[in-house]
C-alpha cells in the first residue's frame, strides 16, 4: 500500500477515486480544460517576449487606468503566427526543468514524446519512483525524454497541470497530454506506460 | 453597492518586478485576468487569511488572496501559510519534539534500553526534515486554494490613496487585512541587526546555531531556548525583567526553574549593550547586569532576538486610506466584528489591536468574518476563554485568568485557589525531578465555585489542557471538576483530584496513588 504526499488530509477518498480512473488510462473529462490551458499557454508564450517590457511601458498607463480596454488588450494573449519549432539539439534524455520557457521549449515543443515527472524533495514515494522512471526511459534509448519538475520550485506550473498529489507523471506528445498517473508504479507497469507513449 | 467595474482600487506591486523602479504612488498593475470585480480581497496568506478566503470561496464569493513574504534581514524567505506554518507553531513544535526525544533517549536507559554509545544530535538532519514538512504544507495550501477557486497572488498589497479617494463609494467588494506580524530587532543596540537572527531565521538555518544567546523572555524566547538546550546546544536566555509577561507569574517561574535545572543558563536582569563580530567569526555580546550595574561580556555563535513582534502595517500604506492604528503598537484598531475605521476594510489576526496572537483564534475569526460578509451569519468571534500552551521543555497549558488577574478583578478574598504538586508516573523510573510539575485551579469563592482559571505544568500540557478548555467554555465549577472521575494513571487526572487550597496553607504535594 503506497502513500503519497499531497499536503491534504481530507478528500482522500475523492482523490483516490480520481486516481483509479487515471490508473492506466486518463479520464477524458479532465483532458479538455488542460488541453485548453496548453493551447492558451502556447499562444501566450509566443507573445511573452512582448510582455516582458511591460513594467517600463506601464508608466504611460497610469492616467489611463480608468479606461479598461487598453491595459486589458495589452495583457491578453495575442494571436500571432506560431514561430517555427526550435531545433532540439539537446543530448540529455532526462533533465530538470529550469523555468516556464525551458518547459515550453523542451517539453511542449519537443519533437519527441516526453514524460513529465512532478516531484518534491519532501515526498518519499517520489524518491522511489524517480529511479524507476529513469530506468524505464533509458530502456527506450532516446525515443522518449523525461522532464523533471520540482513542484516547490515550479509551483505555478504544477498547479497549472492540475497536480495535487505527488508523484504525478504526465505523458505528453506533441504538446498534448496523452496519459498520466499519480503515485508509484512498479517497473513492469512503468515499461508498459512508457511504451504506450512511444507508440510501440 | 455599485459595481466598481474594472477600476483598480488596490494597487499591486509585482514582487518580481523589483528591478523596475516603479513609484508606488503612481503606478498600478492590473490582475492578469483583466477584471477586478472580486467580492473579497484578503491581504495576507497566513492562518487567518487562508481560513477567511477559503471559507468565503466556499460560500460562493469571488475571492483573491495576496501573500508576500518580505525576506528577513538575514534573507530568509518562505512560502504560503504565514508565520504559523513557516516560522512559528509548526517548526517550533517539531523542534520541541526533537528535544523531547533527546530527553526520552536519556530516560530510555533506565527503562532497560541498551544504548551503545553517547547520543548526539545532528542539526542538519532535523532542519531538513522540518523544512521539508513545511514545504509540503506550503504545497498543500496552494492546492487547497486552487481547489476552492481562490485566486492566489504572490504580491504585496498596497493601498493607493488616489483611487481610494475617488472610487471608494463605488467599492463592490471588501478588503480584509490579515498580514500578521514579524519579529522586532532592537535597532538601538549596535550590531544587533547585522549579527543577530530572529525566529524568522532559526527554523531555516542549514547549519547548527551552536552556542546561542536568546535575548527575551517571551514564549518565543523560552520555547526556542528550550529546544536548543534539549538538542545539546549551550544556550543562555537573557531576561530584562520578568519571564512570560502576561502569563501567571507563579507558573512562569516554574517553567524557567525547570529550564534552569535542565541546563539552560539564565542571565536575569540583564540588558544587552552591543554585539560585535570577532575575527574568529564568533559574536561577542556585551551586556549590563542591572543588579550590579556592571558590564559583562561573553562570546556566542549565534544571537537570537526574541524581544517582541511588530505588526506588518508599514508597507500597506494604511494611513493613506485612513485606517486608524494604535499609535504605540502600530496594530489596526478593530471593532468586535473586525471592522476598521474605514467601511469595507476589515482586519483580524495578529494585526488586530488587543487580539490574541494565536492561530486558532485567527482561523475562527476569519471563518466567521467570511460568513458575516457573505451575509450568512451575525455571529461574532468570542475571544474569551481561549486556551493556550507554551511548549517549553516543561510545557505549560492554561485557560482563563491568571491568579493575579483573578485577584485584581474579583479581590483576593473572593477567590479560592486550589493547587497540587504532582509527579508524572513516567518520571519515577526515569528518576527525573518533578519539582515544577504543578496544577492550579483558580475559582470564585463560595457558591458553586465557578472556575476562573486553570493552569497546568507537565508533559503533554497542550493535550491535557484542551479537554478542560471545553469544560471551561461550558462554565465549569469546582463541583463539576470534583464530580469528574479521573483517568488513571495520567497527569491530567490530578486536576480532578485537586482539593488543597492555598489559603489553607497545607502541603499541596500529592502523595501515593
Amino acid at each position: 500500500m503506497w502513500a503519497f504526499y499531497n499536503g491534504r488530509t481530507q478528500a482522500r477518498g475523492k482523490r483516490e477515486g480520481r486516481e483509479a480512473k487515471s490508473h492506466g488510462g486518463y479520464s477524458k473529462k479532465k483532458l479538455n480544460p488542460m488541453a485548453h490551458r496548453l493551447l492558451v499557454r502556447r499562444i501566450w508564450t509566443l507573445s511573452v517576449k512582448d510582455l516582458r517590457c511591460l513594467p517600463a511601458s506601464l508608466s504611460s498607463f497610469s492616467t489611463s487606468l480608468r479606461s479598461s480596454t487598453t491595459p486589458l488588450s495589452l495583457l491578453s494573449p495575442k494571436r500571432t503566427l506560431p514561430r517555427s519549432l526550435p531545433h532540439t539539439s539537446r543530448r540529455e534524455v532526462s533533465f530538470n526543468v529550469q523555468d516556464h520557457e525551458d518547459f515550453t521549449e523542451r517539453v511542449i515543443n519537443s519533437e519527441l514524446p516526453v514524460l513529465i515527472d512532478f516531484h518534491a524533495q519532501w515526498c518519499g514515494p517520489c524518491k522511489i519512483l524517480g529511479p524507476r522512471l529513469e530506468k524505464a526511459v533509458a530502456k527506450q534509448k532516446g525515443k522518449v525524454h523525461m522532464a523533471k519538475v520540482d513542484i516547490d520550485d515550479h509551483t505555478d506550473l504544477a498547479i497549472e497541470y492540475g497536480v495535487s498529489a505527488v508523484p504525478t507523471v504526465i505523458a505528453m506528445r506533441g504538446g498534448d497530454v496523452i496519459d498520466q498517473f499519480v503515485g508509484i508504479k512498479d517497473d513492469e507497469a512503468l515499461d508498459s506506460f512508457v511504451s504506450k507513449l512511444v507508440g510501440q | 453597492m455599485s459595481n466598481l467595474g474594472h477600476t483598480c482600487w488596490l494597487c499591486l506591486l509585482w514582487s518580481h518586478y523589483q528591478h523596475c523602479p516603479i513609484e508606488i504612488e503612481w503606478h498600478g498593475i492590473w490582475f492578469v485576468t483583466g477584471t477586478f470585480d472580486y467580492d473579497l480581497v484578503v491581504i495576507g496568506g497566513g492562518s487567518g487569511g487562508l481560513a477567511c478566503s477559503k471559507e468565503a470561496a466556499q460560500l460562493g464569493q469571488k475571492v483573491a488572496v495576496l501573500d508576500y513574504v518580505e525576506p528577513s534581514v538575514k534573507g530568509t524567505k518562505w512560502g504560503i501559510g504565514g508565520t504559523c506554518v513557516n516560522v512559528g507553531c509548526i517548526p517550533k513544535k517539531l523542534m520541541h519534539q526533537a528535544a523531547l526525544l533527546g530527553t526520552a533517549l536519556k530516560d530510555a536507559q533506565k527503562y532497560g534500553w541498551q544504548i551503545p554509545g553517547p547520543i548526539s544530535h545532528d542539526w542538519s538532519t532535523m532542519a531538513e526534515a522540518v523544512q521539508n514538512h513545511v514545504r509540503s504544507l506550503n504545497w498543500g495550501h496552494r492546492v487547497q486554494l486552487q481547489d476552492k477557486e481562490v485566486k492566489y497572488l504572490n504580491v504585496k498589497g498596497i493601498f493607493f490613496l488616489f483611487f481610494m479617494n475617488c472610487c471608494f463609494t463605488q467599492l463592490k467588494g471588501n478588503i480584509v487585512i490579515a498580514t500578521g506580524g514579524r519579529p522586532k530587532y532592537p535597532t538601538h543596540i549596535p550590531g544587533a541587526v547585522e549579527h543577530g537572527i530572529t525566529s524568522d531565521d532559526i527554523f531555516w538555518l542549514k547549519e547548527s546555531p551552536g552556542k546561542t544567546l536568546v535575548v527575551g523572555a517571551s514564549y518565543v524566547a523560552l520555547e526556542c531556548a528550550g529546544f536548543l538546550t534539549g538538542i545539546g546546544l549551550e544556550t543562555t536566555v537573557m531576561v530584562r525583567s520578568i519571564p512570560l509577561r502576561g502569563f501567571d507569574q507563579q507558573m512562569a517561574g516554574l517553567v524557567t526553574d525547570y529550564m534552569e535545572a535542565y541546563g539552560t543558563k539564565f542571565s536575569w536582569r540583564s540588558v544587552p549593550k552591543s554585539v560585535d563580530k570577532l575575527s574568529s567569526g564568533v559574536l561577542q555580546v556585551t551586556w549590563t547586569d542591572e543588579q550590579t550595574g556592571k558590564d559583562q561580556r561573553d562570546t556566542f555563535d549565534s544571537v537570537l532576538w526574541a524581544v517582541g513582534r511588530a505588526p506588518e502595517t508599514k508597507t500597506l500604506g494604511l494611513e493613506k486610506v485612513g485606517v486608524k492604528l494604535n499609535k504605540e503598537s502600530g496594530k489596526i484598531l478593530v471593532a468586535a466584528d473586525e471592522s476598521t475605521s474605514v467601511p469595507n476594510i476589515y482586519a483580524f489576526g495578529d494585526i488586530g489591536e488587543g487580539r490574541p496572537e494565536l492561530t486558532p483564534t485567527a482561523i475562527k475569526a476569519g471563518k466567521l468574518l467570511a460568513r458575516r460578509l457573505a451575509g450568512r451569519t451575525n455571529e461574532l468571534m468570542n475571544y474569551d476563554n481561549v486556551a493556550t500552551t507554551v511548549f517549553t521543555p516543561l510545557e505549560y497549558g492554561c485557560v482563563g485568568l491568571s491568579e493575579e488577574e483573578a485577584e485584581s478583578r474579583h479581590g483576593k478574598d473572593s477567590i479560592e485557589v486550589y493547587h497540587a504538586f504532582y509527579k508524572p508516573l513516567e518520571f519515577t523510573v526515569a528518576e527525573r525531578d518533578a519539582s515544577q510539575c504543578y496544577i492550579k485551579v483558580v475559582c470564585k469563592r463560595g457558591g458553586d465555585q465557578r472556575i476562573l482559571g486553570l493552569h497546568f505544568t507537565g508533559p503533554n500540557a497542550g493535550e491535557v489542557t484542551q479537554g478542560f478548555a471545553m469544560g471551561f467554555q461550558c462554565g465549569a465549577t469546582l463541583t463539576h471538576l470534583k464530580e469528574t472521575v479521573g483517568i488513571h494513571p495520567t497527569c491530567a487526572e490530578e486536576l480532578t483530584k485537586v482539593n488543597v487550597s492555598k489559603r489553607s496553607g497545607l502541603d499541596a504535594t500529592v502523595t501515593g496513588c
